[in-house]
């Protein structure tokens, strides 16, 4: 049980560090102020996981700092039954000179264990981290993965009345992750409660009960993950236009004749209503098109890729409706509504104008990886591999006849 | 008022196996690698009273008066290890818990750890350091027929007083250390000169009066001297003296933990 109260943390930034201990002696100001948490207040019950969304900077590492007591609050309360222990960026106080093995006893006493408790869980720890013989290796030969799985099986195997997670998880390989997913259920099905942090959309709405968005120390929203992501997204995706408009780089992309090119384009979850949306969810796709020149044969094409650069999905007009034309300094709006049943993932869309059935005659227009959008979590039924195909199951379908002919 | 005192003694029950274990790795880790590992622990004291006694006895055939024909050879031997051998525990403790926090900040940033508790890991180092030391020391007083006395029973609770000023001064030190990278430089440069300018080389008696006069505010000269007192001169050191450091000692505390509570919060923002 975690309980978090009215949290206020701000960091003081001066020019000179001498600055900061006159202050802190007279109490008279000497510095700028940075709000990192304004107001936070949330609570995790036994056998749930909160999961933690925002984008860099929005507070999220100094909340789980201030939770693992390496940080103290100007004001407000944190009170948590039991032990908390978490995967901190990596290797939580790792000595990279000692071993693996001296590293657990000495991780291990920094969470409040006790020698005998450390010993009765030795082999447990090296064996669920799957270390083997590297665990007398020191510290400094391992790759960052093997570090995290070190950290994260002293920390499972630690007792803890909560767990915080965060983004050092994604470090270690898929087979891992899995592992270290299934031992959170678990821990959750025990009453641990524990705070997930991470970037990994489909993480967040796959393991979480809850999950609240933090923007400028804020907490946005709690409430159920599926819309929790979705304002993730939405906050992505203005702080994205935001940096577009700096750099002005949106047709940069682009290349072709020109003869009628794309002005605008957006692609949008039906039911999200951001570029991210679970799967089975319709991608709706608004463009905007302007032609130069009088044209009798333009056909478009919309290409999606995931993040290998593999085209999962493809079609042009030409092939659907056949060709349109159009006059010169004419202005057309093109929707296109795709049903994206699809694994979850990042993908990208190509657009392009083309005459005939290709592009390969007459090109008028090519942007690759003009828009993004990213998969997270399944709408209806989940599926394995790349994309769901429409499959009708009969659990108790008639035997087929034997056919008499049969030689 | 012993019942708010349970609680933090709880704590520092709990933080116990860790500050050993940290104390441990510390005197481990300096021999990480070589060949013998935990054998230097005890070959570099042992090399070292060797040292003092060989050159000052032998080759320099330095003296005090007033000891016996056997052992007067080996008298500002005596004199020199008495002195030498506690200022190096205090100045090897004092100079690493300056810069503990700075050091150790990839620790402190991690985990919770208590800012209190880490200088005792370096001072618990030091002490087996000083032991072993002490035991050489021992072996090589009795090889020479130097008598022991009861006397003896007073270094242990001397060398206490010692550990409790090198943790109030080194608690403060090392706070300071966080804010001003000044007090880093500053120990580095004044550890030796308050070493020169204390009787532990040389013999008190060579300093003229008005020196002496305000050495008895010197807190390391009055340790060391109380030391000799004991072990030499099998003698009680004069309470006034060690009153004064404990007094001492009971101010910088005092100074250090207010200084402490008051800024603990920034210290673990800016480490």
């Amino acid at each position: 049980m975690i309980t978090v109260n009215d949290l206020h943390k701000s960091f003081k930034l001066f020019a000179k560090p001498a600055d900061r201990l006159l202050e802190a002696v007279t109490g008279r100001a000497r510095h700028a102020t940075h709000v990192a948490l304004d107001g936070v207040s949330f609570q995790v019950g036994e056998g749930e996981v909160l999961g933690v969304l925002g984008r860099n900077g929005a507070g999220k590492s100094t909340l789980l700092k201030l939770m693992t007591g390496v940080l103290m609050p100007d004001a407000g309360h944190i009170h948590i039954d039991g032990r908390v222990t978490g995967l901190l960026e990596l290797g939580t106080g790792f000595n990279t000179e000692l071993s693996g093995a001296q590293n657990i006893t000495a991780n291990a006493l920094m969470l409040g264990m006790t020698h005998e408790e450390i010993d009765a869980r030795r082999q447990a720890i090296i064996d669920f981290s799957e270390l083997g013989e590297y665990i007398d290796e020191p510290l400094r030969t391992y790759s960052s993965g093997m570090v995290m799985r070190l950290g994260f099986s002293i920390a499972i195997h630690a007792d803890p009345a909560c767990l915080l997670v965060d983004e050092a998880l994604s470090v270690g390989d898929g087979y891992f992750q899995q592992k270290c997913m299934k031992r959170i259920r678990e821990f959750k099905a025990q009453g641990g409660a524990i705070l997930f942090v991470s970037h990994d959309l489909n993480a967040v709405k796959v393991l979480c009960d809850r999950a609240l968005v933090l923007e400028g120390g804020r907490v946005v929203h709690e409430g159920d993950p599926e819309g929790a992501v979705n304002l993730y997204n939405r906050i992505m995706a203005r702080q994205a236009e935001e940096e577009e408009g700096r750099h002005q780089t949106r047709h940069q992309g682009a290349y072709g004749t020109r003869q009628v090119e794309i002005t605008a384009a957006r692609a949008l979850g039906r039911s999200s209503g951001s570029s991210t949306l679970s799967s089975g969810d319709t991608l709706e796709l608004t463009l905007e098109l302007q032609a130069h020149q009088a044209l009798d044969d333009v056909a478009l094409g919309v290409l999606i890729r995931d993040r290998f650069g593999q085209d999962i999905f493809g079609i042009n007009t030409h092939q659907q409706q056949g060709a349109f034309s159009m006059a010169a300094g004419e202005r057309r709006h093109i929707q296109l509504a795709i049903e994206t049943a699809i694994a979850p993932g990042k993908y990208t869309i190509t657009l392009a104008l083309h005459s005939g059935d290709h592009h390969l005659d007459d090109c008028y227009w090519w942007h690759d990886g003009a828009l993004q959008f990213e998969v997270a979590g399944y709408l209806g039924s989940k599926f394995s591999g790349i994309c769901r195909l429409p499959c009708r199951v009969e659990l108790d379908a008639a035997v087929p006849q034997a056919s008499e002919e049969t030689p | 008022m012993l019942s708010a005192l349970q609680p933090r003694l709880a704590g520092w029950k709990v933080q116990l196996p860790l500050i050993w274990h940290l104390a441990r790795q510390e005197l481990v880790d300096r021999h990480k690698g070589s060949l013998i590992g935990k054998a230097w622990t005890l070959i570099g004291p042992l090399v070292n009273i060797l040292v003092f006694v060989l050159v000052f006895s032998r080759i320099m055939g330095a003296r005090l008066e007033g000891f016996g024909a056997e052992i007067d050879q080996y008298t500002y031997s005596i004199y020199l290890i008495c002195g030498i051998l506690a200022w190096t525990a205090f100045a090897k403790s004092l100079s690493s818990i300056t810069n503990l926090y700075t050091e150790r900040a990839h620790l402190i940033t991690k985990v919770k750890v208590s800012l209190k508790a880490l200088p005792v890991s370096v001072l618990m180092a030091e002490s087996v350091v000083y032991l072993i030391s002490m035991v050489f020391f021992a072996a090589f007083l009795w090889l020479i027929g130097f008598p022991f006395s009861a006397w003896w029973l007073g270094v242990p609770l001397v060398f206490a007083l010692q550990l409790a000023f090198t943790y109030s001064l080194g608690l403060l030190l090392a706070i300071l250390a966080v804010y001003l990278k000044d007090i880093k430089e500053a120990v580095a440069v004044l550890l030796p000169v308050l070493f020169w300018t204390t009787p532990i080389v040389y013999v008190s008696d060579i300093l003229p009066e008005w020196v002496m006069g305000y050495m008895r505010f010197n807190p390391i000269y009055q340790l060391v001297d109380a030391y000799r007192d004991l072990i030499m001169y099998q003698q009680w050191p004069g309470g006034l003296g060690l009153a004064g450091v404990a007094g001492l000692t009971a101010v910088l505390l005092l100074i250090a933990l207010w200084l402490l509570r008051r800024t603990e919060r920034d210290l673990r923002d800016c480490l």
